[in-house]
């Protein structure tokens, strides 16, 4: 992308196709737990999720960086972003947590995409009626 | 026909004293990979190390194992070799690291290794000879090695499997 | 079997730079050629409330019509090919199927009926289709796409009879359904509403302010930078994040400017590529007043579950089913437009 930003002022027609070049994959996922009324806190999810990574992955996974970016107490919806190369590994140890603190969960994944902006335009959640 | 690809792995065991080389077994060093694998890679690993791993050969002598790993996962299962720090034998624990000496597509290709490393290393040894009976011994064993192994060169050529060698 | 975790599936991001008054630009067509949009959002750095005249546009956008159990043969009808689909531009799709569970229909302006099917719905009509590009293997799902507009599909024909005793006798395809008239709007479409369970939607508009903004160099950014930030700031993501922390390290890309205001402003809503043209050229007539910040930023997202994304290419979830592009608008007519899709998507055009 060198050559693009010299000649930024120019109105030169340009043109890039970037393949697979997302660093991150973004994750939009919502927690349900058995017990409705209970809440997590941000570093608790976040220390939840993790624990899931070391279980499925080990050590190796749970070294995987990924950022708990937006969390919403209320309804337990967290956005996550992971290097693309963890996505796979995080997604599958979201899938297989089974259990929080001795009460059944499961995680839901609503969207997943290596773009931020595709998770705030999600033409799944249009409501009319 | 297709076969199930395996990699071998030729591994040595090194320890502090030697005299503990005497206690290992294949099972108890199943075991130390098994578990490094587990804590490194987790269920998912433990899974993998689950189907067609095993412990094919071990020199109690020289500490010389033969790891197999299914061909399509051995670069992970490999990766958590580095974290064995002891094995356990008859409730004994005894520190130790693994020394991956070579990778190979079959097993033959890592016997045809071994024999080359055992050479060498006897060559080494050679200069540390205390006395002139030692040094005939060891001679004699060198040549031994190039013996058994001329031979078999001569009757099956240089047909060497290059197709299982590291890819 | 591949155990190769780190892998995922493709995805493609393309990058354009030009200006508006080059000849060689190609933004009106490219948006033209995403038919089905869900969202517009806009980025307005150094702005307090909405100008009047870009809050006009965003009003005079074409409203909408949700069908509610539209047997599908209906869209075959003579009245409505005649008063509406030869006569512009008709927008119309499935609402509330998936693309990757359910059948799925959509309506394209220049007359294309397109059906994603599953397997068995697709044995069951009876027509002639393709196998979906995506899962050609399996051969799962079957796209019908036929030309309303040609001869064999006039009403009458040899196809459009086979078509239509298919959907009326042997697969009886009910959905809701969404629709939008360009030019005529509701009128246009009377003939078909007036025999169906119909109500009107206008797009929905909503406006938030940010403050204390901090804003990459967005000339020189990287795309994915530049990309992560805008959907952090539509998301409403903090972005002051310290390296050290624990829960998130998402920091806005260095060079940065903080921008003491900015308006955010979205509608959602079944969006016609005319009023988004309509309204790019808006914003440049709004760039031109002075101001401290010469750049817009919009963009805007396809529906994931429609069949076909740009032009006629076919379209898939696997993921996310993301299709949208950003453009970003300078003062000196320049632009930088980033087209994305998912897996199961063609290369933009």
């Amino acid at each position: 992308m060198k050559h693009l930003d010299q000649e930024e002022e120019s109105g030169v027609y340009q043109r890039a196709v970037l393949k697979n070049a997302s660093p991150y994959h973004y994750m939009k996922v919502r927690l349900v737990l058995e017990d409705e009324t209970s809440r997590l806190s941000a570093v608790e999810l976040k220390q939840f999720i993790l624990t899931g990574l070391k279980t499925l992955h080990g050590e190796v996974g749970a070294a995987i960086n990924f950022d708990l970016l937006k969390y919403d107490e209320d309804t337990l919806t967290a956005l996550l972003r992971v290097y693309s190369s963890g996505l796979v590994k995080l997604w599958s140890s979201l899938t297989l947590l089974g259990s929080y603190q001795n009460q059944d969960c499961a995680f839901r994944v609503h969207q997943v995409s290596p773009f931020l902006l595709a998770l705030t335009g999600n033409s799944r959640d249009l409501q009319l009626d | 026909m297709v076969r199930v690809k395996s990699r071998y792995l030729l591994c040595e065991v090194n320890v502090s004293d030697r005299s503990h080389l005497l206690l290992l077994d294949d099972r108890s060093v199943g075991a130390a990979v098994k578990d490094a694998v587990a804590r490194t890679h987790g269920d998912y690993g433990a899974a993998l190390c689950s189907v067609r791993f095993c412990v094919k050969y071990l020199n109690a002598h020289t500490g010389i194992v033969f790891l197999r790993f299914p061909k399509r996962c051995y670069k992970l299962l490999w990766s958590a070799l580095p974290f064995i720090t002891s094995v356990e034998m008859r409730g004994q624990k005894i520190p130790c690291f693994l020394n991956c000496l070579h990778v190979g597509g079959t097993i033959r290709t890592c016997q045809k290794f071994l024999i080359r490393y055992n050479t060498q290393q006897l060559h080494r040894m050679l200069p540390k000879c205390k006395n002139e009976e030692e040094k005939q011994q060891v001679r004699r064993s060198i040549l031994n090695c190039s013996q058994a192994w001329g031979n078999k060169e001569e009757l099956e050529g240089e047909g060497e499997s290059g197709e299982d060698e590291e890819e | 079997m591949s155990v190769d975790l780190s892998s995922t599936p493709r995805t493609l991001l393309v990058c354009e730079r030009s200006s508006f008054q080059e000849e060689k630009n190609r933004v009106s067509t490219q948006v033209e050629q995403l038919r089905f949009n869900y969202k517009v959002s806009l980025l307005l750095p150094e702005c307090n409330s909405l100008p009047s005249q870009l809050e006009s546009v965003l009003d005079s956008f074409t409203s909408f019509y949700l069908i509610k159990q539209l047997p599908v043969y209906e869209l075959l009808d003579k009245d409505f090919l005649e008063t509406a689909v030869y006569q512009g531009n008709v927008y119309g799709l499935s609402y509330k199927t998936r693309i990757d569970e359910d059948n799925c229909v959509a309506l394209l302006p220049n007359g294309r009926l397109c059906l994603s099917l599953d397997k068995d719905s697709f044995e069951v009509l009876g027509f002639e289709g393709k196998p979906s590009k995506f899962n050609h293997r399996t051969k799962s799902r079957f796209v019908i796409s036929v030309d309303l507009t040609d001869r064999r599909m006039a009403p009458g024909g040899r196809g459009y009879q086979r078509l239509l005793t298919g959907l009326k006798s042997r697969l009886q395809l009910q959905t809701d359904f969404l629709l939008s008239h360009h030019p005529g709007g509701g009128a246009s479409l009377q003939s078909l509403l007036s025999r169906c369970d119909w109500s009107e939607h206008r797009p929905q508009m909503s406006q938030r302010g940010l403050t204390e903004l901090s804003c990459p160099a967005v000339h020189s950014c990287d795309p994915h930078s530049l990309l992560e930030w805008l959907g952090a700031v539509d998301a409403d993501v903090t972005c002051e994040n310290s390296s050290s922390s624990f829960l998130s390290t998402l920091a806005c890309p260095e060079p940065k400017t903080t921008l003491s205001r900015a308006l955010s402003v979205s509608v959602c809503g079944l969006l016609l590529p005319q009023d988004i043209q309509r309204l790019i050229d808006q914003l440049r007539c709004y760039l031109q007043q002075p101001r401290l910040e010469s750049w817009v930023s919009l963009t805007v997202h396809g529906f994931a579950d429609s069949p076909v994304s740009w032009g006629e290419n076919e379209h898939g979830f696997l993921k996310g089913g993301e299709n949208f592009y950003t453009l970003l608008m300078f003062h000196n007519h320049t632009y930088r437009l980033h087209l994305a899709t998912g897996a199961h998507d063609a290369c933009p055009p």
